[in-house]
């Protein structure tokens, strides 16, 4: 089993498993979201961490820096808020079908009450609560101190601490100026545009799922697979050398692993064609600009209008225009960053493939502007 | 007539009453007044839905970050009396903190309440989502969410440095540079190599925004300074700030959401 | 009955206008002083060149002697000596040299170099940066880390750049 973990876990297998498990979490979001799968969750959740636990070398590997305890909180608490939201959600979206008000609007729920003693006490209780919790943690555990700063040397792994591994693992991928500036910006500036963007009247203080289904579907994938997902391969599944390391596999700083990565620009012209790399750096990029300028430009527009008219199933996928009905209710400019934010966050994942399956490194290789995508 | 007890005598001496202008807060009135009355409590709105206060709604994650920025505060400040950011005493500050400091837990407490400050804010941001709470007429308090969120990032972020040892300089190190490779204005980014006029190169290693942040070419004292006044002073003041108006808004934008 | 100074419409908003570009100027010229205020004039750093040996010092292959002291690995190989700067052209960090692999491996994001400098795995966009090397009047390699040589703008042809051995 603990074999069998130490091979399917490497980010190509985890990560298709993740998307997978997302596809079918949203499929049978109703199964998911009762109180039976809830209770199992927890119980499961418990159970796997009981085990890794268990194993020697996940530990060591695990408290190799205690700044990874809140790993173990975070998993729980993500594990536990996703089931909670999505079953209240679906709570609220049986009443609304049978013509009740979501619970959150029953005449009960919207009276009011004073804030003192009913908001003022939970909030002693929260404060209490919260400063039992730190105190404990912190005579439990002790902060990580490492050996003083010394910049001829860097230890192996250098991680950074735990809630930007996600951006340090993204970092294996892109170059710094899209994986730690562009992207991260991004991350940012979608994040603001989200009320501007969303304009879906429903779900406006009240848990709902199928009231925005888009809208939630997109947050919770960028939210647990693209963000949390990454940190946590980059806590546990991550050893020496940033290289790829089974939960339970010893780290091994001389562990080989193969990684020759090549640019389009190589494929097309030496694999391909058997031909020199042309000394012009245009034409010789020219496979991975059109590419980008294709993702960019060709891709928005097959995704707005339908261009082909197959039949069947083909012409579900290939036609395009799928995206199209958001145009409408959305206007140009929304629709525009929507499908720009979409199409960026999408790069990473694709990105990923291409270096898990044909070792891409680069699409775009300009080290003469430093301009590498 | 029954004869006061001592709590009721204490409520009835002129220090009480001047401390506290009304009486228990059991009746409406008062219940109001204390609310009203209080620069703190005043955060509150007297009345409000009761959706907005049952736990399984706000799950409380934006209370507990405020409790948990205020508890970094306080321990932060308490820190400060035995912490020089200097590459000489640094280190040796940090574990005279743990081996020769009262209570000896002060920087844990710090370390874990800043872990713990960016999980309930992740918390706090996918609930508000999860409501739609962001929706009219809350856009723009969402917008200062999110520049709170990267903010408390920023915090760890700078505080990361300041203990000086390995862990330390290489999350600053590769941090650093990333701001190296920001388009324009980093000399390793994208761009930077055309900016130049003749053989004078406009964007370097010696002028552009990575030597701004770190006051030098490498993760070197300069930086560490830097980074003490901006973990210290500049990023929680601004935080501050925003806190206020996050909340005011959130007052002025209709309390805690609640179906229209 | 005193004569009243009105101002009309138009000259109102053409005092507004300069008043207000007044003060944006004011404003901005601050914002630029604070800005440039953050650049400080004289930085401290370590030395940036030393001598490091004469060349049969060195056996053919990577050298770590200087790594630590001064962040240069010195790499003899086919009758040329050059000195290999010890960052990470991905992210700064210092890769490490494998004897077993002959590689360097950087710890961060498992950037990978052959012994030469050369990159051809993990993140890193460009070969390792050579440093200017040469000999002074007594045979000893000086290492001068304000020069840097370039693979990709192909300065490694550069005579200052290696040293014939």
């Amino acid at each position: 089993m603990k074999d069998f973990l130490n091979i399917y876990t490497d980010p190509v297998y985890s990560f298709t498993f993740v998307c997978i498990a997302f596809f079918f979490m949203i499929k049978y979001v109703e199964v998911i979201a009762t109180l039976k799968f809830g209770i199992g969750l927890m119980i499961g959740t418990l159970v796997m961490f009981v085990l890794c636990f268990m194993d020697p070398v996940f530990t060591k590997n695990f408290y190799i820096t205690n700044d990874n305890v809140p790993i173990i909180y975070l998993v729980f608490l993500i594990a536990w808020t996703t089931w909670y939201a999505l079953y209240k959600g679906i709570r609220n979206d049986k009443r609304m079908e049978e013509g009740l008000p979501p619970l959150e609007a029953t005449p009960e729920n919207r009276e009011k009450v004073w804030a003192w003693p009913n908001l003022v006490y939970t909030e002693l209780f929260a404060i209490i609560l919260g400063t039992v919790f730190l105190i404990g943690w912190a005579v439990f555990f002790k902060a990580p101190l490492e050996e003083p700063a010394n910049p001829t040397w860097a230890p192996n792994p250098a991680k950074a601490p735990w809630y930007f591994l996600g951006l340090q693992e993204m970092l294996v991928y892109f170059d710094p100026w899209l994986a730690g500036v562009l992207l991260p910006g991004l991350i940012v500036v979608g994040l603001i545009a989200i009320p501007y963007i969303d304009m879906n009247p429903k779900g406006n203080g009240y848990y709902t799922f199928k009231q925005r289904k888009f809208a939630i579907v997109t947050y919770l994938f960028c939210w647990l697979v693209l963000w949390n997902f990454l940190i946590i391969i980059g806590t546990v599944f991550r050893g020496p050398n940033w290289s790829f390391y089974g939960p339970f596999e010893v780290w091994d700083a001389h562990k080989v692993v193969a990684a020759n990565n090549v640019n389009i620009s190589e494929m097309l012209w030496i694999n391909t064609l058997g031909v020199k790399l042309p000394s012009n750096i245009f034409i010789r990029e020219i496979a991975g600009i059109l590419l980008t300028l294709g993702y960019m430009v060709l891709l928005p527009v097959f995704l707005t209008k339908k261009i082909f008219n197959f039949k069947g199933a083909v012409g579900k996928v290939f036609n395009g225009g799928f995206l199209g009905k958001y145009l409408k209710s959305l206007g140009w400019a929304r629709y525009s960053i929507l499908i720009f934010l979409v199409l960026m966050s999408l790069t990473l994942p694709i990105k990923m493939y291409l270096r898990w399956l044909i070792n891409l490194k680069y699409i775009v290789f300009m080290p003469e502007f430093e301009f590498n995508i | 007539m029954a004869k006061d007890s001592f709590a009721q005598k204490v409520a009835k001496t002129q220090v009480w009453k001047s401390i506290f202008r009304h009486g228990p807060p059991d009746n409406a009135r008062n219940r109001a007044a204390v609310i009203a009355g209080n620069v703190f409590l005043h955060l509150h709105p007297i009345k409000l839905k009761k959706s907005g206060v049952q736990l399984g709604y706000t799950w409380c994650m934006g209370g507990l970050t405020f409790f948990v920025f205020l508890a970094l505060a306080v321990t932060g400040i308490l820190l400060m009396f035995y912490y020089r950011p200097t590459a000489e005493y640094a280190y040796n500050d940090v574990i005279a903190l743990r081996e020769h400091v009262p209570l000896g837990i002060m920087r844990e407490l710090h370390r874990w309440g800043a872990h713990a400050m960016v999980i309930t804010v992740w918390l706090h941001m996918f609930r508000v989502f999860m409501t739609g709470s962001y929706k009219p007429p809350r856009e723009f308090n969402w917008g200062v969410g999110v520049i709170l969120l990267v903010l408390t990032l920023l915090l760890s972020f700078t505080g990361y440095l300041l203990p000086w040892d390995q862990l330390a300089i290489w999350a600053i190190t590769v941090g650093s540079n990333m701001a190296k490779a920001t388009p324009l204005l980093g000399h390793g980014g994208p761009g930077a190599m055309l900016a130049k006029i003749g053989d004078f190169v406009m964007v370097s290693d010696k002028n552009d925004v990575r030597f701004q942040l770190l006051g030098g070419r490498f993760v070197g004292e300069a930086a560490l300074l830097r980074f003490y006044i901006l973990h210290c002073v500049f990023i929680p003041v601004v935080v501050s700030v925003l806190i206020a108006v996050h909340f005011w808004r959130v007052r002025k934008d209709g309390g805690i959401s609640a179906p229209l | 009955m005193s004569k009243r100074t009105t101002i009309n419409r138009r000259e109102f908003f053409s005092f507004l206008s300069v008043g207000w570009i007044t003060f944006a100027a004011a404003a901005g010229g601050m914002a630029s002083l604070i800005f440039r205020y953050l650049y400080p004039n004289v930085v401290f750093e370590p030395a940036m060149d030393f001598v490091a040996g004469r060349p049969d010092d060195f056996d053919d292959g990577v050298d770590e002697r200087w790594k630590n002291v001064f962040g240069v690995w010195i790499y003899k190989n086919e009758g040329k000596l050059v000195a290999l700067s010890n960052i990470c052209t991905h992210l700064g960090c210092v890769p490490t040299w494998l004897p077993a692999e002959r590689k360097f491996k950087c710890p961060c994001h498992g950037s990978g170099y052959y012994a030469n400098g050369i990159n051809f795995e993990g993140p890193a966009p460009r070969p390792l940066e050579r440093y200017k090397v040469n000999l002074d009047a007594s045979g000893q390699v000086i290492v001068d880390k304000t020069k840097i040589f370039r693979y990709e703008k192909g300065e490694w042809t550069h005579p200052d750049s290696f040293i014939v051995v």
